[in-house]
């Protein structure tokens, strides 16, 4: 076990050294600069003086290393646009809308798409099943957006109860939590319910029947037991992935989260904060799949304590 | 004469890491250990044994399915064992297989007469006309009639399944065919016909074959020769008859003893020896040579191999 | 009053292509302590035979009939959940056929034999978890505690079946079925295991259901025999009187095809054709389409079960 996590972590070392090499090589592979822009015509002179100040006239190589020593101490450079603050100053005023957006949304819907997959699940071809189903295949299917605005015309527009964008006070939350919370009810419920099913025609459930035990304990103790196993694998990340929030969800909304930066920062060519965000996202999802593994090892009994002795 | 074919000091190795600590420990399998056999033109050889006991390793083997680690293969007297992928082809031909399962190993998308014209197919012979009249024909050999020749593998049951397989593998007349437990997932009704068809086959064709199963009844009915596999080795082989009469090693006597009776009234309270207790009984034996203190397999009879150590 | 009882049961279960039968009007009535065994083969009904008797089919899509169906005097038709969950493992016990898939993975085999004690009996867990040991002990298992805390995947096929074995003695049934307990298994451990549940059966007192497709096993382990074929019962009676005097053609010609029972290489005895499609049987004796000596009349009618002694009984036309 420790063997294993100690390889993992070094692949994850690997893997962000890979990531941010591409990332980096793909930003610059682009033509332009920030300073191209027709919207700011400066003269040669001046963009070269530019450039220079920020180091990006040195060669590609050397810009890598010194931004990447930069990150090994925090630091993240400055971004271009917002010259005023530091990248980290600027993740942390941005990021916690989305955090409280992605968190929210994935805390209400996942136990809600559980439940729902559950109960799909253990009544088979029943309305309750087909309704899931329905349901879920509508969450997955109708974008975001269409969601979002669905939920502004009801809530905010006809009924005038909520306001139908900002984020300054918390009931402004409701309606993108409550827009965001569609994907993961629809993904958890559609994952629970083949998870359940899948457990449910094994042929130890017979068994646990066979024996007398209540339908309630085979339930509750086996079967979810057993279906958490393929579910973590899937649940975790995609727990952690929502965490960067949803640049649909944020736009719809006018929430001042990342979402917006992602955007920007690419077309602006604002290398720092592009490369800032993507390695952090990758980062994420690493430590997201190295939780969920070793989750589903400490679930299942065939890896942790290992083969017949 | 030549036999069909000729397995010799076959070893089959598996590197196994074993999970646990910071360094991961190594550790070698012997699947297979110092196989030697011979299947004489126009036999059928059994081979016997349990889950584990490398049978169906050894028979991969043979097949060139899985690369042995160490011994020979001979052919029809020519060693295969080193040829590669194009050398070995023409030899492809002589040998065919037929596993347990053969409703994984038929193609559900393909009709029955394209299903046993494909070996046909692969190998270029003949036009696809006579392919699939060569196909029909084989299949009514099988016992099963040319109208079959349309449908498709889910419509058809277990023994009619195993019919198309043994088909598919004789069609490219081959010298040597390895059967592996073909009759074990058959129903109890089907599997006499199934027997018959490999008995009736093996005749009309001249064909020698490689009978791996682990049911000594189904063995005592078909078989010329047994040999019995015991943790990756044969610790004997003698003539059916002489396996079933005057069996020596321990291993050998204990699969006879597990065969259920045939009749209620034998019904006999039985004793079952151990791994270690099959080792420890293995017979010691003095007047065939220089003892080396280990068992080996030993000629005691002109048609009888027995492991024993030498005393 | 025996302590299984079931008259004319039909198990049926509804597919697109149609309904498929199969079981058909199969009456069988087990005595406490006797052994009998069930012979089919793949579709013959009777492993669904049993699982109707327990109710363990997922109802719908499986439906259950029967004129009777009473286990140790409870009427399994109209039994309530409650009922069921306490006759399960406690009157009547199961062993399944492959002991590697029968134990949920992710619990000890300790837990699995714990719970089962604990759920028809109140006694403390570390009392349970002493009689498991007990239990394993019997079942010729060497280091009890060891495959207590063990889970499924670190145990060999014949070492979880002697486990299952334990488990479903543990509450002491009057009744164990075994549905093809020994055919996963190895030729060597098959026999022990055999003769394990044969002790077992002495030992406990209890009744036995072996299903089984091997005439073998029956020869080896019970008392009367019931042959099934097509979802029907086409024979039954006394284990030494079917091996010596089988009485119906399809009883007749699955003895006859039995391989090994003479030396030498030889052709066997073979029966035509294959086993009836469930969801198409034939009309009439479902063997008919098969059997060397059918007539007219058993394409066109089910034979009736008909006593030929107070212990045997057939299906058959050409018996009288």
């Amino acid at each position: 076990m420790i063997r294993y996590i100690l390889g993992r972590i070094a692949s994850i070392a690997l893997t962000f050294t890979v990531v941010s090499v591409i990332v980096f090589l793909m930003m610059h592979a682009v033509p332009g600069g920030p300073f191209d822009g027709n919207d700011m015509p400066v003269s040669d002179a001046v963009k070269a003086k530019l450039n220079a100040s920020l180091g990006l006239d040195q060669p590609l190589y050397v810009q890598y290393f010194k931004y990447m020593w930069g990150v090994l101490h925090f630091d993240f450079g400055i971004p271009f646009q917002s010259p005023g603050e530091t990248t980290l100053q600027l993740l942390s005023r941005a990021w916690p809308p989305s955090l409280i957006l992605g968190g929210a949304g994935v805390l209400i819907g996942a136990p809600l798409g559980i439940l729902l997959g559950m109960a799909a699940a253990l009544r088979r071809n029943s309305w309750i099943d087909y309704l899931a189903s329905a349901f879920a295949t509508l969450g997955l299917t109708i974008p975001v957006f269409v969601i979002s605005m669905g939920l502004i015309m009801v809530f905010a527009v006809w009924l005038n109860w909520l306001p139908a964008s900002g984020w300054g006070k918390p009931h402004a939350w409701i309606l993108p939590i409550t827009a965001y919370a569609a994907i993961p009810m629809a993904t958890y419920a559609r994952y629970t319910r083949s998870a359940m099913l899948d457990v449910l025609t094994k042929p130890f459930v017979t068994v646990l029947r066979a024996k007398g035990l209540s339908e309630r304990r085979i339930i509750f103790q086996h079967v979810l037991r057993n279906a958490a196993l393929p579910m973590v694998t899937v649940f975790l990340p995609m727990f952690i992935g929502t965490a960067t929030g949803s640049i649909f969800v944020e736009a719809m909304f006018r929430v001042p989260g990342l979402g917006a930066y992602f955007v920007s920062s690419i077309t602006l060519r604002d290398y720092s904060l592009e490369m800032a965000l993507i390695l952090m996202v990758t980062m994420m999802f690493c430590i997201a799949y190295l939780l969920s593994d070793i989750v589903y090892a400490l679930l299942n009994p065939r890896i942790r304590v290992g083969g017949r002795s | 004469m030549t036999p069909a074919l000729e397995l010799r000091n076959l070893c089959k190795t598996y590197h196994l890491r074993q999970s646990g600590g910071v360094f991961a420990r190594h550790s070698d399998h012997l699947a297979v250990r110092d196989v030697s056999l011979i299947l004489p033109k126009n036999q059928i050889l059994g081979l016997v044994g349990e889950s584990g006991s490398g049978k169906t390793t050894t028979g991969m083997m043979a097949m060139r399915l899985v690369e042995p680690s160490s011994g020979q293969i001979l052919v029809g007297g020519y060693d295969i064992t080193a040829l590669g992928h194009a050398a070995l082809k023409p030899f492809r031909r002589q040998m065919q297989v037929v596993f347990q399962d053969s409703y994984s190993a038929l193609d559900p998308m393909m009709t029955l007469a394209q299903i046993v014209a494909e070996p046909l197919h692969i190998h270029g012979l003949g036009t696809a006309a006579e392919q699939a009249e060569q196909a029909l024909d084989m299949l009514v050999k099988t016992g099963l009639d040319r109208s079959y020749g349309g449908r498709y593998p889910h419509e058809l049951s277990g023994g009619q399944r195993q019919r198309v397989a043994i088909a598919r593998a004789l069609i490219l007349r081959p010298a040597v065919l390895v059967a592996d437990e073909p009759t074990s997932a058959l129903d109890v009704s089907v599997k006499a016909q199934i027997i018959n068809l490999l008995l009736d086959l093996q005749a009309e064709m001249g064909l020698s074959i490689l009978f791996i199963s682990h049911d000594l009844s189904v063995v005592r009915s078909l078989t010329d020769k047994v040999a019995v596999m015991f943790q990756g080795r044969i610790v004997e082989e003698a003539a059916t008859e002489t396996i079933f009469t005057d069996a020596r090693h321990p291993y050998t006597r204990s699969l006879l003893q597990a065969i259920p009776v045939l009749n209620p009234r034998e019904r006999r309270a039985r004793r079952f020896l151990s791994r270690a207790e099959i080792e420890a009984a293995t017979p010691r034996l003095s007047g065939y040579g220089v003892s080396t203190g280990k068992p080996e397999l030993i000629q005691i009879a002109p048609d009888h191999r027995l492991e024993a150590i030498l005393q | 009053m025996p302590l299984l009882d079931i008259e004319n049961l039909t198990v049926s279960f509804p597919q697109h292509e149609g309904v498929v039968q199969a079981v058909r009007g199969v009456s069988l009535s087990v005595a406490a302590g006797e052994s009998v065994g069930i012979v089919g083969e793949s579709g013959s009904g009777k492993s669904v035979t049993c699982m109707a008797v327990l109710r363990l089919l997922r109802e719908p899509p499986a439906r259950i009939a029967a004129d009777k169906m009473e286990l140790a005097g409870v009427n399994m038709l109209t039994a309530s959940r409650a009922q069921l969950s306490a006759s399960r493992g406690r009157v009547a016990a199961m062993v399944f056929q492959d002991p590697m898939t029968a134990f949920d993975p992710v619990f000890t085999i300790g837990h699995q034999i714990v719970e089962t004690i604990r759920a028809h009996r109140k006694v403390s867990k570390s009392e349970a978890r002493g009689e498991a040991a007990n239990l394993l002990a019997r079942v010729e298992i060497k280091t009890p505690e060891a495959i207590l805390n063990s889970y499924p995947h670190q145990l060999s096929g014949g070492m979880l079946q002697r486990a299952m074995i334990a488990m479903a003695l543990s509450c002491r049934p009057q009744i164990l079925f075994a549905d093809e307990p020994t055919t996963a298994l190895d030729v060597t451990i098959q026999a022990q295991i055999l003769q394990l549940i044969k002790d077992l059966q002495a030992e406990f007192g209890m009744g036995l259901i072996m299903v089984t497709h091997d005439l073998g096993v029956v020869a080896e382990t019970v008392d009367r025999v019931v042959v099934m074929y097509g979802g029907r019962v086409m024979e039954t009676a006394p284990v030494q009187d079917i091996f010596d005097a089988p009485a119906h053609p399809y009883t007749q010609a699955l003895m006859a095809s039995m391989p090994g029972r003479s030396a030498g290489k030889q052709r066997l005895v073979e029966i035509p054709g294959a086993s009836p499609n469930p969801s198409n049987p034939p009309s009439g004796c479902p063997f008919h389409p098969r059997c060397a000596v059918a007539e007219a009349r058993c394409a066109a009618q089910v034979p009736a079960f008909k006593s030929q002694s107070a212990t045997r009984a057939a299906a058959c036309w050409r018996l009288p």
